[in-house]
């Protein structure tokens, strides 16, 4: 059952300002070329903003930081707060939390994140050059993978209670009551914005197959198209390292039998080489092509599950300005 | 199941035996601080300390608890450091990773195992774990290649498997640089001179891809199905449990489903012989 409450943004403020000393809270922030999340101190409180797309860092680097020592014990961490989360990074965490709490080889410390972590997802009441969610069925509104949705509109804060850990946190937020039931008004307000919303995307995305299409078109994908586009790859690895639904790592080992766990990615040369300097991925286009493989044809078929949300991270962060939809574009014709 | 709760963690074992098997070949013996049981065909990740890590698969019978062998090839970095260890000397395994030779689906066929080089280490963990239960199987042959004599392996296993009933073992060079009476060529010869009845039987292949190539492309031409060639894939490796993606062989991840596959599982698959 979902419950809707209401709270003014004043008054918001004043319960984030609370919750500082008990939680980490991370939020959107705008900056003066793109908006990240930070890690909130009282006088960001004003800055954090709200309904917003995609922050530039991707959701998984809150789970699976990019350096992390995995053997040598951390101290265990305050309880975290992340708002803003759009709906496409929520849609992702399926594939991280299929491949980190998979049995008998479960990643205790992505899983004590997990749960350790209040995830507070945003409706999209605008969209970035790139975004195209709804080409790949995740709506622009958080549908799974958070305790929240949150949306902010005419100074009024809505929150939509959507886990258990979410109506705990929620009673403990509201121990003064100070939230009211949001009336049906408001509820339609937000989704009138959510649908307009949705259409939006789907016109700026008109042409680009649907997920259930893209296993496909990549599979029949012939050598002079991959070496076409991989012509301007630089094996930068940005692509992976940006996108929200890629996981791999390495193991790097320090003295005292401690491990570091370092996020890699097949971009970069190498990563699948063997003794005696054997590497199935040693071509650039082959490396090129692997990802999409990997993202379009064989994740789905291990996991049953989506391994590219349509954040379009990859895009705005490649230097090569090789852009997946005109690919997917041209292979459509 | 992985005998630490922290599943990138290593169990310390302490190496107290260290043998010469060839000139680019060791095999080390290791006693682990905790208990640690395998199945045949499952490998471990070896931690050098502050050093690195490679996959190896243990070359010991899994039947003997309280130790366990690997058998190692002085191939680059990590292994080329291996065979600097002294005796007495402390290192980390993970593990038992992948999937184990699925042995109850031989029962009561002709089982043929074609190996080369270091692919022999779990082809021997393997016909340990035949010879104590050799009632269950009609017959085990065994080819093994090696590049010269002194490249061939485990020479004293070789008598007593000859002393077995049910197995028949032949041995190949590329090369004699010294005495050999046995057949000199590819390991892949030693096929035309067994006698199989290939609608009940399996073949197990491990070696180097070259081998496994042209080893299967052989068994295929005699008649093996696809789903009874059984292949040991070497991939890249870095955690061992399915996570860091680095072993990726189509949708399959070497170290989680296989590193033991059929021919037929694989077929389809690009570049798997790289
Ligand atoms: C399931 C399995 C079982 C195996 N069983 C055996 C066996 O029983 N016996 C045997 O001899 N061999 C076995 N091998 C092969 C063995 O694991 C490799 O020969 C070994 O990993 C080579 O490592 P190297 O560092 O010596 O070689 P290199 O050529 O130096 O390195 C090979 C690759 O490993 C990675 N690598 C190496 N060092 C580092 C480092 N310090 N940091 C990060 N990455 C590094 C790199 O990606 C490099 O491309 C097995 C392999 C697999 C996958
Ligand atoms: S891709 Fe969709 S969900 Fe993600 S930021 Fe853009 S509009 Fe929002
Ligand atoms: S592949 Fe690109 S668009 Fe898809 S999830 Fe990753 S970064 Fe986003
Ligand atoms: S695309 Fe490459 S980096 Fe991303 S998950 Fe797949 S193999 Fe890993
Ligand atoms: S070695 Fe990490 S996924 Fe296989």
């Amino acid at each position: 059952m979902t419950q809707y409450y209401l709270i003014s943004k004043e008054n918001w403020d004043k319960i984030l300002n609370e919750l500082l000393g008990k939680y980490d809270v991370y939020a959107p922030v705008a900056a003066e070329d793109n908006q990240d999340y930070r890690f909130i101190l009282q006088d960001d409180i004003h800055q954090i903003i709200y309904n917003t797309p995609k922050p530039a860092t991707p959701l998984k680097i809150f789970f699976l930081p990019v350096k992390e020592n995995v053997v040598k014990k951390s101290a265990s961490e305050n309880p975290r707060l992340i708002i803003g989360s759009p709906s496409c990074d929520l849609a992702g965490l399926d594939l991280l939390d299929k491949i980190y709490l998979e049995e008998p080889f479960v990643d205790k410390f992505y899983q004590q994140r997990r749960e350790n972590t209040i995830l507070v997802g945003t409706s999209c009441f605008s969209t970035l050059e790139h975004c195209h969610c709804s080409s790949y069925g995740i709506k622009p509104f958080p549908e799974k993978n958070h305790d929240i949705s949150l949306s902010v509109l005419d100074g009024q804060v809505t929150l939509q209670i959507n886990s258990d850990k979410g109506k705990n946190f929620f009673n403990e937020i509201n121990h003064n009551n100070s939230f009211g039931e949001a009336e049906k008004q408001e509820l339609e307000k937000i989704d009138t914005l959510r649908v307009s919303v949705t259409k939006e995307l789907s016109k700026t995305n008109q042409g680009l197959p649907d997920y259930s299409k893209t296993g496909e078109l990549i599979k029949d994908t012939k050598k002079d198209i991959w070496e076409k586009y991989a012509k301007t790859c630089v094996s930068c690895g940005a692509c992976a390292s940006i996108c929200p639904t890629c996981t791999c790592f390495l193991l790097i080992d320090r003295p005292g039998f401690e491990k570091i766990r370092q996020l890699d990615g097949c971009q970069y040369p190498g990563f699948e080489q063997v003794a005696a300097g054997e590497d199935p991925l040693e071509e650039r286009f082959v490396r090129f092509r692997n990802r999409y493989l990997c993202k379009y044809v064989w994740k789905p078929e291990k996991y049953e599950s989506i391994a590219c949300t349509g954040c379009g991270r990859c895009i705005e962060a490649c230097i090569g300005n090789i852009n997946k939809n005109e690919l997917f574009r041209e292979l459509l014709t | 199941m992985p005998v630490t709760e922290n599943i990138y963690e290593p169990v310390k074992a302490k190496l107290t035996n260290i043998i010469d098997e060839s000139p680019l070949i060791k095999t080390l013996v290791l006693v682990p601080e905790k208990e640690f049981s395998f199945k045949t065909g499952e490998f471990i990740e070896l931690t050098l300390n502050g050093i690195g890590e490679a996959p190896f698969t243990p070359s010991s019978s899994p039947l003997v608890k309280d130790k366990l062998e690997i058998t190692v090839m002085k191939a680059g970095y990590v292994t080329g450091k291996i065979h600097q260890l002294n005796i007495g000397d402390v290192v980390g395994i993970r593990g038992p990773f992948g999937k184990g030779y699925p042995l109850e689906k031989f029962y009561g066929k002709e089982v043929l195992i074609v190996g080369g080089g270091c692919g022999f280490a779990p082809i021997r963990s393997l016909l340990y774990k035949l010879i104590a239960e050799k009632e269950k199987f009609k017959k085990v042959i065994f080819c093994y290649g090696s590049k010269t004599p002194k490249d061939c392996i485990y020479k004293t296993l070789f008598k007593e498997l000859r002393n077995i009933e049910k197995f028949q073992v032949l041995r190949s060079v590329d090369m004699a640089d010294e005495p050999w009476d046995e057949t000199i060529g590819v390991v892949t010869v030693l096929l035309d001179q067994i006698k199989i009845d290939i609608n009940n039987s399996l073949a197990i292949v491990c070696g180097p891809p070259i081998m496994m190539k042209f080893g299967t492309i052989r068994l295929l031409e005699m008649g093996y199905r696809e789903t009874d060639i059984y292949l040991s894939m070497e991939k890249n490796m870095s955690c061992g449990l399915g996570k860091c993606g680095h072993c990726m062989l189509g949708d399959y991840l070497v170290c989680k489903d296989g590193p033991v596959f059929t021919y037929n599982e694989i077929k389809g698959l690009p570049d798997i012989w790289r």
